[in-house]
């Protein structure tokens, strides 16, 4: 076997994979995030950043497609881990209690993986595969958050990223190999505060624009 | 018979290395057609596989447990004896000779012994380069202790854990083997019987313990590395597992016994706590560099030892013997243990304790450094315990721990069996009366990276062996008494569990032949012995099936040969007529209470000869001959 | 205080014949300063004094140093007391009418054997995929020839330190076998000995791991918390370098 394939089909290379993928997620994530901040100054501020962020033209189509194949690789492999992590034990204890190591984040993993799968179906359909030649972004967005269940979607939604990059964070050092024990405090702070930054951030746009725009 | 210990001639010096060149050597291509099968993977069994595996033998290998990691040489603590003399303290191969021949009370072999120090600094050569993390010092040399019985610094040691890590380095060294072919492993079988063709031992019956099949192993080549047989006493510092029954069936077709009433009862243990006690947990001797033995000096003070002031202590240990004070040799520690308590100074509970007391040291040289010392065993004894010893002292009280007696070896570690060999605590040939801290490591690693490998192949290459099947009659035999012992067994459905028997045998001979043997006790233990086996026979209950993973079935076994084979260290303990080193008779002490050797009668090695069930064992000697070395009187004062 | 306790087991019994279950078991008087193993020991006595089958269990040197026993009680592994083995919990952490739960370590790569027995020989098969320095006895250089640093001596150590008991991948989530294997390369590729086979070894042993059926590792740090010897999910970190290392360079 190619000695490439042979490395991302062991079980480390799956999380090189997971943590290089995820990594741009997160990169996106804080860049998505900044942008979407201009949000909280208005309409006008919020129209120039995305005039701003169109301009760029191709290169955004080519950013486009280097995430959705970064998505696909994401999800397959954590979908091909979650079940082979599933079959590695047939039959589960009937009692289980954690020793402290886990998180709620680290848990549900697989479980918010594919809710943010989903939601980001949901995104794009709102956002991105849209008809913006009668009107704007912003007007597509507005239209969405008058409605409270698109309202509470989002929030949640936000919240379930949050979790689940409060674990990821880290973790992506961990998988790389980057972490000692002079780091691992400081990654899994970054990591908290990154999430939080995601879930307040990204979090409170939904209300903001229903309620105070 | 007369025991020809095969000792080279010469000087002391120079025997191993005239020993290797007259050795017959095996042509490296024929080295694969013999089969070699190794019993046990402690250290000696592990070390001697892998490095004939390298070597090219083809190696069987097994255990009882399984995997090769967990034979108990995993549970070695204190560390290992080099005479490399990195302290500059005036060590030496010599200076490590003697203190063995001196610490075992001159009751073993001069030349064996001086091979052991002289292989001593290959070993720890060999160990750190297979990359077994000891301790360093700051400048990145290896750094060393003193320990128990020695006045210079010549132990080296992994934390707490040195066993651990020895035995990994070796266990990794046989997983190479099997990676490469030459050894095939067996865990998960018990040897139950040693197979002889034409007076040579050429293959074993082994149980396998998940299936519960007999099956038979040929081989050109046996070597028993099944360690000692201290579990005869129940309560010992000993894995559950550990028995005797490898080397007493092997005793049973001919291999001598030699020195079975040597049985080490080591000075620092866990206090027994109750009835229900499975075993007792040694604590490292090397506490005992930094500790500090005490007991009140009123009997039955039972005031909190905070609450006793210093001068109402009694450190007895540096008062009887100032030069070694808390260092004195093991059997030395224990037996003034033992006599404190007696007196009604024992502490705890029980009044079957002493103080361990590192105060002084945790105050001199601040708790940081103690921790990294000893962290992990003070972790141990709070887990056992539930006392904190950086608060109060440690309690501790003498176990048996170790057995220098085993299979009578030559210097090849030959058996009188042609083809047996023993290697580690299986045989008896270095220890003599009493083994030092820090040398069990050092010998079971020395017998089997270095010793065998070239013997054997002294004994393959000087040897007619024609071929030996498995399906031969030698074989089938002996699994048709082997299954016949097994179903008579199962078939007593008596009403005791064979734990309890065991139970029993053990208090019988701590009592009867432990820390200070009498010949009243010793002859009563023998009655008491006999009468217990003889109910075991009636009583014992063994439940399940015999073609079925069953350690009910594995255990009775084992304790209807520990029941076997107390006897017959009661019988050597009760002929052998002076005290020395572990083994004190209190009819032949000083008056200042130490073992009295009577060298002019008792200079020799015994070693018992099976002659039939219930029929007196027959004593053979092997007299030692001491040239290189002053028979004096063990003093430590 | 009394000094001793009753507990009710719920027991996992399984053999040839019986596909696994649970059976429930009184033990009484069972004294606080019993080992859990000695307490099952009072169990089975009871059971074999009453010709019934005991219950098996894999024990050697009760003193967490064999890595022999382990099961997991009451949902943890080794119980609940850190950095524990199972012989070394003791009976003083449970209260009088306690209800335990005992069940074997659960994963594919661990079938079970009897009760609480599992076959562990996978973990010799990831030893012996390249867990060792490649050194023949006889003609090492000198113990003191190559200086190696007290700090990288006890990091080596501390890797060194695993028990081979299995109760990180009984703990895992997943059922991963990642602490174990990355304390062994860890411990090998710190120290200058294994340097030269560093990432031979960690190729080896890492594609080993993953044919015998063992889950993936998600980081959730469960093995550190119920590891008996404390080892750090930073030997994994360490592993993952030296598998990289291997595929990459």
């Amino acid at each position: 076997m190619n000695w490439f394939i042979e490395t991302i089909s062991s079980s480390i290379g799956k999380k090189l994979l997971m943590a290089i993928t995820g990594a741009s997620f997160i990169l996106f994530l804080m860049i998505h995030l900044i942008g979407n901040l201009t949000l909280y100054f208005g309409k006008a501020v919020f129209l120039s950043y995305v005039a701003h962020l169109h301009a760029l033209g191709p290169l955004i189509v080519a950013v486009e497609i280097m995430l959705l194949i970064l998505a696909c690789i994401h999800v397959t492999t954590g979908t091909f881990l979650f079940f082979q992590n599933l079959y590695a034990r047939p039959r589960r204890y009937a009692v289980k209690r954690w020793a402290g190591g886990r998180t709620i984040g680290s848990a549900t993993m697989p479980y918010s993986g594919f809710i943010i799968l989903a939601f980001i179906v949901l995104h794009l359909s709102n956002f991105h595969f849209v008809d913006l030649s009668e009107r704007t972004i912003f007007d597509v967005i507005s239209t969405h958050f008058s409605s409270m269940l698109y309202v509470f979607i989002y929030t949640c939604a936000v919240v379930v990223v949050a979790f689940h990059v409060s674990h990821g964070f880290w973790s992506l050092f961990q998988s790389l190999g980057a972490n000692n024990n002079k780091y691992m405090p400081l990654l899994r702070v970054l990591g908290l505060i990154f999430a939080v930054s995601v879930a307040i951030g990204f979090g409170f746009i939904p209300s903001y624009v229903r309620f105070m725009i | 018979m007369t025991l020809d210990a095969k000792i080279p001639a010469g000087d002391l010096a120079g025997k191993w290395d005239r020993y290797r060149f007259d050795c017959k050597l095996v042509n490296p291509a024929n080295k694969k057609k013999f089969t070699i099968i190794v019993v046990g993977t402690g250290l000696a069994g592990a070390s001697a596989a892998a490095s004939l595996g390298e070597l090219g033998y083809n190696v069987k290998s097994f255990c009882i447990q399984d995997s090769p990691r967990r034979a108990h040489s995993i549970a070695a603590q204190g560390g290992i004896n080099a005479a490399k003399n990195y302290a500059n303290d005036g060590d030496s191969i010599f200076r490590l000779f003697y203190d063995t021949i001196k610490g075992g009370d001159f009751r073993s072999r001069e030349a064996n012994v001086y091979r052991l120090a002289q292989i001593s600094n290959n070993i720890i050569d060999h160990c750190v380069a297979q990359g077994i993390p000891f301790a360093r010092d700051y400048g990145g040399g290896l750094a060393y202790r003193s320990f128990g019985g020695a006045q210079v610094s010549r132990t080296f040691y992994a934390k707490g854990q040195t066993g651990q890590q020895l035995l990994l380095g070796a266990y990794g060294a046989l997983m190479r083997q099997v990676a490469k072919g030459s050894v095939t492993l067996y865990p998960r079988r018990e040897m139950l019987d040693l197979v002889l063709v034409d007076g040579k031992a050429r293959g074993i019956v082994v149980r396998n313990l998940v299936t519960g099949e007999l099956e038979s192993h040929a081989g050109h080549a046996v070597i028993l590395a099944t360690g000692g047989y201290g579990n005869t006493y129940f309560l010992s510092t000993n894995a559950m597992g550990s028995n005797v029954t490898a080397t007493w069936r092997a005793y049973k077709k001919g291999a001598f016994f030699a020195n079975p009433c040597f049985t080490q009862i080591h000075p620092t243990c866990i206090p027994v706590h109750g009835e229900h006690q499975s075993k007792l947990t040694l604590m490292s001797e090397s506490l005992r560099n930094d500790g500090r033995v005490w007991v009140p000096k009123q009997p039955g003070d039972k005031r909190n030892p905070a609450d006793i002031p210093e001068s109402e202590r009694d450190y007895y240990l540096e008062r009887k013997y100032p030069s070694f004070g808390n260092l004195v040799p093991r059997d030395v520690a224990s037996r003034n243990a033992k006599e404190e308590c007696d007196r009604g100074k024992g502490v705890g509970q029980t009044g079957l304790a002493v103080y361990l007391d590192l105060a002084d040291a945790i105050k001199s040289r601040g708790k940081a450094e103690i921790e990294s010392k000893y962290g992990n065993l003070f972790e141990m004894y709070e887990k056992i315990t539930g006392e904190n010893p950086y608060e109060a002292p440690m309690k501790i009280y003498p176990a048996v721990h170790y057995t220098m007696g085993g299979l009578w070896v030559d210097y090849n570690l030959m058996t009188t069996i042609p083809g047996l060999f023993a290697a580690g605590e299986a045989n008896f040939s270095d220890h003599g009366a009493n083994r030092l801290g820090a040398s069990a490591l050092m010998q079971g690693l020395c017998d089997g990276y270095f010793v065998i490998p070239y013997t054997i192949g002294g004994y393959l290459a000087s040897s007619s062996l024609g071929e030996a099947s498995a399906n031969g009659p030698e074989f089938s035999d002996a699994m048709a008494a082997i299954s016949d012992n097994i179903k008579h067994l199962l078939a007593i459905n008596g009403k005791q569990s064979a734990i309890s028997f065991h139970r029993r045998l053990g208090k019988i001979l701590w009592d009867h032949c432990g820390i200070a043997r009498r010949d009243d006790d010793m002859k009563k233990g023998l009655c008491l012995i006999q009468n217990l086996r003889a109910e075991f026979g009636n009583d014992v209950r063994v439940p399940g099936d015999e073609a079925d993973f069953n350690q009910a079935l594995e255990n009775a076994g084992r304790v209807a040969d520990f029941l076997e084979f107390a006897e017959l260290l009661v019988t050597d303990a009760l002929s052998r007529r002076e005290s020395c080193g572990c083994h004190l008779n209190v009819d032949f002490q000083t008056p200042e209470h130490e073992a009295l050797r009577d060298d002019e009668n008792f200079s020799h090695v015994a070693a018992w000869e099976y002659s039939g069930r219930d029929k007196e064992p027959v004593l053979h000697k092997e007299p030692l001959v001491f040239e290189n070395v002053a028979l004096t009187r063990r003093s430590y004062k | 205080m009394s000094r001793t306790i009753n507990l009710t087991l719920k027991v996992w019994r399984q053999n040839k014949a019986n596909p696994g279950g649970f059976e429930t078991y009184e033990a009484r008087s069972i004294s606080k300063d019993m080992s859990f193993l000695e307490m099952l020991d009072v169990v089975n006595e009871e059971l074999i004094v009453a010709g019934k089958e005991p219950i098996a269990f894999d024990h050697d040197c009760r003193e967490g140093i064999c890595g022999m026993c382990g099961s997991v009680v009451n949902g943890r592994a080794h119980g609940h007391m850190e950095k524990t083995t199972l012989c070394q919990l003791h009976m003083r952490h449970f209260s009088d009418g306690d209800t335990v739960s005992i069940e074997p370590w659960r994963a594919r790569a661990f079938p079970v054997i009897k009760d609480l027995v599992v076959d562990r020989s996978t973990l010799d098969e990831i030893i012996r995929a390249g867990g060792y320095v490649s050194v023949n006895t006889g003609g090492a250089p000198d113990a003191n020839a190559m200086p190696i640093p007290t700090e990288m001596a006890e990091k080596a150590f501390n890797a060194a330190a695993c028990i081979g008991c299995g109760a990180c991948v009984a703990a895992c989530p997943n059922a991963s076998a990642m602490l174990f294997v990355g304390a062994k390369i860890s411990h090998l590729s710190i120290l200058p000995q294994g340097r030269p086979e560093a990432a031979k070894r960690a190729w080896a042993m890492v594609t080993k791991m993953d044919k015998l059926g063992f889950g993936n590792c998600s980081n959730e740090t469960e093995c550190e918390a119920e590891c008996p010897k404390g080892i750090s999910i930073l030997e994994i970190a360490r592993m993952n370098r030296e598998f990289f290392k291997a595929a990459f360079f």
